[in-house]
């Protein structure tokens, strides 16, 4: 693609003062130029490090939309502090990916359960449960003698150690939590948007909370190595939320999101390989990552407020209707004024009259 | 087969009676309403027939099942206040949720459920808004598309929770078209409202409820003064011209 452009950009210039822009220009499109932003992801870790990025893209697109719409961020948050002991454990007994899986599921099933027909206020009760979750993590991996880069790794992951088996590990999960959304997606949307209707249309909202905080907590445990206990919930909640910025439509925000985070990867890794090589300034890959979703979230903010202002004179004409609504009409005769002192201001609204 | 009876039932959570002394029957194509003040038990009423509050005491049963075993049969129409008007769904994909349970988990819409929802949304007068966002509609509007889902799903009993609340006057006349419609072609219609016009206009039968219910019967039977007064209590009044006026605390 860049070959034909650089060749035609190279021809003889109709203006001679030109040629230094044309040439300068057709630098641009050099060798040295592009291979800024492909060479790294040929030094075999950065291709898996962008590999791993990518299938992680995959699936919190479309999970993060399902997390906005339930609106949980903040069990997500949970989740993936639960999963940290889970975590250290399966790490001490040399077996990571299970003991994350298994403390996955288990608290999916755990937050379900607390969190269920609304029965405890539920902030209290996830805050306890992370909290006491994460401190037993702690108190795990602190009995180690490599207690501080052992904590690093779990809270913030390795991107650029993932190794090929644990591509492979996270493309499996990658394909289960996709089966999984795909098969319950409808009648997730129906519990998002309206609970008291699905469970009338028969749907069990217990059950459908437990499949998508499963499927939150498969997300976890696929991201945990590569972006840590911490930062994955970034890829749950923002790539939706900035997504939704842009499209008022639930598959565009699915797509929006993966592209979001597969562009952040992209570029995170490459600031982070930048920045060290070539200024000599160590700069975290995952943390790279999210500040630059983070970044995006932000700038995706003005486009949401252009969008409200353009929205179209329908829409306007709607808004201004909720505002003001129309009184509805008299259809009996208001009865003379009563003796009885002056009902309170929405009692009257309430009031109905009756000829008898 | 009675779309519903009710025989001296008692509806509530936790074992907490809400509403005591249901005594209904309903016939495929007559239309119900509830009437009582906020807090009688109108929604919990309508719950219980939907499956989501439990039966306390006496016999229930919903299309020929027990309301538990019936879940899914009936149709159902939120108030339209319950539903996020921020939420990112259109007309169209509300609508749809209606067709969700009979399309199943594995595979995609078909024709049929397309066509369904366009007959319905047709039937509203909202064709042309199928691809507008949900939450940009008036309230009228989004109720008659709650509605439209309803009917989506051809259920041969309906129930409507206040669906005249926060409803323009156009909305509404489109609403009480339609379920004179679906009465006629024989749905089962269930439901409440504030509106002792509105009920006197629609009801077959008219079912007076708070905490308990006080009359059952045709519309000229219950919403009578001193029905209404024992209903209301206190809060029916007398007024010098002959008339009651109901003030809802």
């Amino acid at each position: 693609m860049i070959e034909p452009l650089t060749t035609a950009l190279a021809v003889p210039p109709a203006l001679p003062f030109a040629a230094p822009f044309t040439e300068s220009l057709a630098a641009l499109f050099t060798e040295p130029f592009t291979a800024l932003f492909t060479e790294p992801f040929a030094v075999p870790f950065m291709a898996r490090a962008l590999a791993e990025i990518a299938l992680l893209a995959l699936i919190c697109g479309p999970v993060s939309v399902f997390v906005f719409v339930r609106r949980l961020s903040f069990t997500s948050d949970a989740l993936t502090h639960t999963v940290f002991p889970g975590v250290v454990v399966g790490f001490l007994a040399g077996q990571l990916f299970a003991g994350a899986l298994v403390a996955a599921i288990v608290t999916a099933v755990a937050l379900t359960l607390l969190t269920a027909g609304g029965r405890v206020s539920d902030d209290a009760a996830t805050a306890v449960l992370l909290t006491a979750m994460f401190s037993i993590g702690v108190v795990l991996v602190s009995r180690r003698s490599s207690y501080t880069s052992d904590l690093t790794t779990f809270l913030f992951g390795r991107l650029l150690t993932v190794t090929p088996r644990q591509i492979a590990e996270t493309a499996a999960l990658a394909a289960v939590v996709l089966i999984a959304l795909a098969v319950g997606a409808r009648a997730l949307l129906f519990r998002a948007f309206d609970p008291a209707g699905a469970a009338a249309a028969g749907f069990r909202i217990g059950w459908l909370d437990l499949w998508l905080n499963l499927i939150v907590a498969l997300v976890v445990v696929a991201a945990v190595r590569a972006v840590g206990t911490i930062l994955v919930v970034a890829l749950l909640i923002i790539p939706a939320a900035a997504a939704r910025m842009i499209t008022d439509r639930l598959a565009v925000m699915a797509v929006a999101g993966t592209v979001l985070v597969a562009g952040a990867g992209y570029a995170g890794l490459l600031a982070s390989w930048t920045a060290s090589l070539h200024y000599g300034v160590a700069l975290t890959s995952a943390s790279s990552v999210v500040l630059l979703l983070v970044a995006a979230y932000l700038l995706l903010i003005p486009v949401r407020h252009l969008r409200r202002r353009r929205a179209t004179p329908w829409e306007r004409h709607v808004a201004h209707e909720v505002l003001t609504p129309t009184p509805r009409p008299v259809l009996e005769p208001s009865p003379p004024p009563s003796p009885l002192p002056a009902p309170s201001p929405r009692g009257r609204s309430d009031r109905q009259e009756l000829r008898s | 087969m009675a779309a519903l009876r009710y025989a001296g039932v008692s509806v509530g959570y936790d074992r907490t009676p809400v509403l005591t002394h249901v005594d209904l029957e309903l016939e495929p194509g007559q239309r119900l309403i509830l009437v009582g003040p906020n807090g009688a038990g109108k929604s919990t009423l309508i719950k219980s027939v939907l499956g989501l509050v439990p039966v306390l005491a006496g016999s229930a049963t919903v299309l020929g099942r027990h309301p538990a075993a019936a879940r899914g049969r009936a149709g159902y129409v939120p108030q339209i206040d319950t539903l996020d008007a921020d939420f990112p769904v259109s007309v169209r994909q509300v609508v749809m949720m209606g067709r969700y349970r009979s399309i199943g988990w594995w595979r995609p819409a078909r024709a049929a459920d397309r066509r369904a929802v366009a007959e319905a949304l047709e039937l509203v007068g909202l064709a042309d808004r199928a691809a507008h966002r949900f939450g940009t509609l008036s309230g009228g509007q989004r109720q008659r598309v709650l509605l439209a889902r309803a009917i989506a799903a051809e259920p041969r009993l309906l129930l409507l929770d206040e669906p005249f609340n926060g409803v323009d006057a156009v909305s509404q006349e489109a609403i009480i078209r339609v379920l004179r419609e679906l009465a006629a072609a024989g749905t089962a219609l269930v439901l409440s409202t504030h509106d002792l016009t509105v009920a006197r206009e629609l009801a077959d039968l008219v079912c007076l409820i708070n905490g308990r219910q006080w009359a059952v019967g045709a519309p000229s039977a219950t919403l009578t003064a001193s029905r209404l007064r024992e209903a209301y209590g206190g809060h029916a009044v007398d007024l010098p011209d002959g008339s009651t006026m109901l003030v809802e605390p």
